[in-house]
């Protein structure tokens, strides 16, 4: 042995697992493939072309603030590619390209690295960006004119002229079949056309262990008891609108839901309750991703409220002396 | 027996079949021998001998009056060349023994005792006597250990055979090797706490050593316990809670529920202390890892400097290594194979390239909460994880940074590659600074 060999020396433990950050996110990007690829099945090109200027949108956003915050480019966490693709999916087809940008910039920008990164945003980035164009909508009656010669015209297809079954849910009209909602119907934003292929994905994450049970089934449980009570048909909710995106891909998310297991309960129960109350009380879409901002905004306190006590937070020591006879 | 599971805790890889079905092999005489003079928690001994003197072996060369010590001895004859700092493996320096030892070892003189005579102040003046500490990795001096306040009642007496860390054989290879020394050891605990009842827990991983154990044993009073192999099942708290279901209060000791917990290492060294008056001038280390030529269970003589050890063994496959003094959850990477080894070494791990690496890039937490899924401690690592970095120490003490056992579980699952257990063992001085004014 030389006293000029070098070793290796660093803090335990010695032994790391080989999950990591950007494993995880790819796998979420992965399992939102299915749902992907029937919406640029049904909608052809605009769907491709919605999910193409989202994912480059997110890329660009990210570089140029981690440029403008003077931060190291974390494009192989995948997280921005993910927010663009999430953006997307919550975007219908037919929507101008311009907009389905800004609100990837809104999600990337504003929501993620302004807030601080990932891991320290509050809000969900792809929720936020989506919303934030709604609460926009009255600038672009202004400005739409400007922006309308950029819109890119890809011809006609038939099944985007039809309505949602959100919309013909509001409506009283009459509805596609349960079965034909649950496997595909080309109607809404590109994540609502198949709940079934989202649920594949959703599977392939409980598999990869990167979601839990606590969050999808007390949102969807708490949903099945309020529309029986309020008299709805509570199949036909499960299968529109963001429903399954929202219980299994949005409100699951790591960053912004809560880390205690009350907690995830608490927080599913509470986002089961608003979408009841936004789609059956105020009667208007977009239910799912305000609920689950909402309770976003509601995180820490439950975190504080349903904290567990650590091993040994016991008040009296019992010692049962004739215990192991 | 029916155990309980205790909540978090994981199955890591066990990485133990390089030296698991290894007989322990008597290491070759190295040529200098370093004996810290602190090797066990408590107070520094004072070096009884000085340069130029004649030790012989299981001489006691170093003493202290101080009651939370152990003394230590010349694990073989030989001249004292000099009594100066030396590594020590937790990057220290520490005032250290250095013998140039003798081509010639004679036999150890050992006495041999009645074990049906002895009495309790026997058995704890012989443990301290021989230097004794726990040999699981803590070095707490057993003779102190085995005084509790007299308010305490001690009614259970575990003993430790989990050996719950990756890599690790040589508690294994020990219940093997010596179930009698084992039982007899046990048997002289029971009697010196006046306990009715031991428990011996093994993980299910080695069933070989469970048998060998189940056969020699003809005390229905020892129970062996067949636990779940899951890390860290040989910490503390988490077997008291497995094997008994109490809970040892926060900022608590284990006597504080009644029970008593010894490594099995420990046992073997308190037979053979009580029975021949040997003092621990000798361990099973196992020398392992998938970048040593020949992985072994090695008995070696306490003070052998590292670099003996893996000579002996082969040397090391490729370079750059990692050299890991313990298991490789809770082991401290060494910088020097000067180092020697102590009495709480339980094996030397050298790690391959690619896990040798010096990336420290790590991430922002993304609240993925498998830490928190996994900590036995029931603790929020994540949120710890931030307070600790930040420096925020008044949050890190409000969420239990305190109650960490540093088991590594959170560093090992963090997808982020976080180092939670550095940032808490960085922090805790801070906390314990604060919370004394």
């Amino acid at each position: 042995m030389s006293d000029a060999q070098k070793f290796v020396v660093t803090p335990s433990p010695h032994i790391k697992s080989l999950d990591t950050v950007s494993n995880a996110m790819r796998d979420v990007f992965i399992a939102l493939m299915p749902v992907t690829l029937v919406s640029i099945y049904f909608f052809r090109y605009y769907a491709a072309l919605t999910i193409a200027v989202c994912l480059v949108t997110a890329v660009l956003t990210e570089l140029l603030f981690k440029k403008l915050m003077n931060k190291k480019p974390a494009l192989h966490d995948w997280s921005a590619l993910l927010t663009g693709l999430f953006v997307a999916l919550l975007f219908q087809a037919t929507t101008p390209w311009y907009k389905a940008a800004l609100a990837t910039f809104i999600a990337v920008g504003i929501a993620k690295e302004l807030a601080g990164g990932l891991g320290w945003n509050r809000f969900n980035p792809a929720l936020f960006g989506r919303v934030a164009l709604i609460f926009l909508a009255p600038l672009y009656a202004y400005v739409n004119q400007w922006f309308h010669p950029l819109a890119i015209h890809l011809g006609p297809l038939d099944t985007i002229t039809q309505a949602t079954p959100l919309a013909l849910m509001r409506a009283g009209l009459e509805m596609p079949p349960v079965s034909q909602l649950f496997f595909a119907f080309p109607a809404g934003a590109l994540s609502e056309v198949s709940p079934f292929a989202l649920l594949i994905g959703a599977a392939y994450l409980f598999y990869k262990k990167h979601i839990g049970w606590r969050i999808p089934v007390s949102i969807l449980a708490t949903m099945i008891v309020l529309t029986v009570i309020t008299g709805q048909n509570p199949v036909l909710h499960l299968v529109t609108g963001g429903i399954m995106i929202g219980a299994f891909f949005m409100a699951t998310d790591w960053v912004t839901s809560p880390m205690t297991d009350k907690g995830k309960i608490i927080y599913g129960i509470a986002i089961g309750a608003l979408i009841v109350l936004f789609r059956v009380g105020f009667m208007i879409t977009e239910g799912v991703a305000y609920s689950i901002l909402i309770m976003n905004a509601f995180v820490p306190l439950i975190e504080k409220a349903t904290s567990r006590p650590q091993f040994g937070n016991i008040k009296a020591v019992a010692v049962p002396m004739a215990e192991q006879k | 027996m029916e155990v309980k599971q205790f909540f978090g805790g994981i199955h890591v890889p066990h990485y133990k079949s390089f030296t698991e079905h290894k007989a322990i092999k008597e290491a070759s005489l190295p040529g200098e021998i370093v004996i810290p003079l602190l090797q066990h928690t408590g107070a520094p001994n004072e070096p009884l001998v000085k340069v130029g003197d004649k030790v012989k072996a299981g001489q006691k060369i170093g003493s202290t009056d101080k009651f939370v010590s152990a003394p230590v001895h010349a694990s073989l004859s030989g001249t004292v060349t000099a009594i100066e700092p030396r590594p020590f493996v937790t990057g220290q320096m520490i005032e250290s023994i250095v013998i140039a030892v003798d081509k010639n070892q004679d036999a150890l003189e050992l006495a041999n005792n009645n074990l049906e005579k002895v009495s309790k102040e026997d058995i704890v003046n012989a443990v301290k006597e021989a230097g004794i500490v726990g040999m699981g990795g803590a070095a707490f001096p057993t003779a102190v250990k085995l005084s509790p306040p007299p308010d305490k009642k001690v009614d259970a007496l575990i003993i430790n055979g989990c050996e719950c860390e990756p890599y690790l054989t040589c508690d294994h290879r020990l219940m093997l090797e010596k179930p009698t020394e084992l039982l007899q050891g046990i048997k002289l605990l029971m009697k010196m706490l006046s306990v009715d009842q031991a428990f011996l827990c093994i993980e299910d991983n080695k069933d070989d050593a469970i048998e060998a154990v189940r056969q020699q044993n003809d005390d229905p009073n020892i129970v062996l316990l067949r636990m779940p192999t899951k890390y860290p099942q040989g910490s503390e708290k988490h077997l008291v809670k497995a094997a008994l279901d109490r809970e040892i209060p926060s900022g608590g000791l284990p006597f504080d529920i009644g029970a008593l917990i010894q490594n099995v290492g420990t046992c073997v060294a308190i037979y053979e202390a009580v029975k021949f008056g040997k003092p621990l001038i000798e361990r099973v280390v196992a020398v392992t890892g998938q970048n040593i030529q020949e992985p072994q269970n090695l008995m070696v003589k306490i003070g052998t400097p590292l670099a003996h050890l893996i000579e002996e063994c082969g040397g090391i496959v490729s370079e750059p290594a990692k050299v890991v003094v313990g298991g490789p959850m809770t082991g401290k990477a060494q910088d020097t194979l000067d180092v020697p080894v102590v009495k709480g070494t339980t094996g030397v791990v050298v790690l391959p390239p690619d896990m040798a690496l010096e990336d420290m890039d790590y991430s922002d937490c993304v609240r993925c909460c498998k830490c928190v899924e996994h900590c036995p401690m029931l603790l929020y690592p994540n949120q710890i994880s931030i307070y600790c970095e930040a420096g925020m120490i008044r949050e890190a003490a409000d969420w239990n940074t305190m109650d960490c056992i540093e088991c590594g579980i959170c560093a090992y699952v963090c997808p982020s590659k976080r180092p939670i257990t550095q940032l808490v063992q960085r922090t805790k001085p801070l906390i314990r600074e604060l919370l004394s004014k």
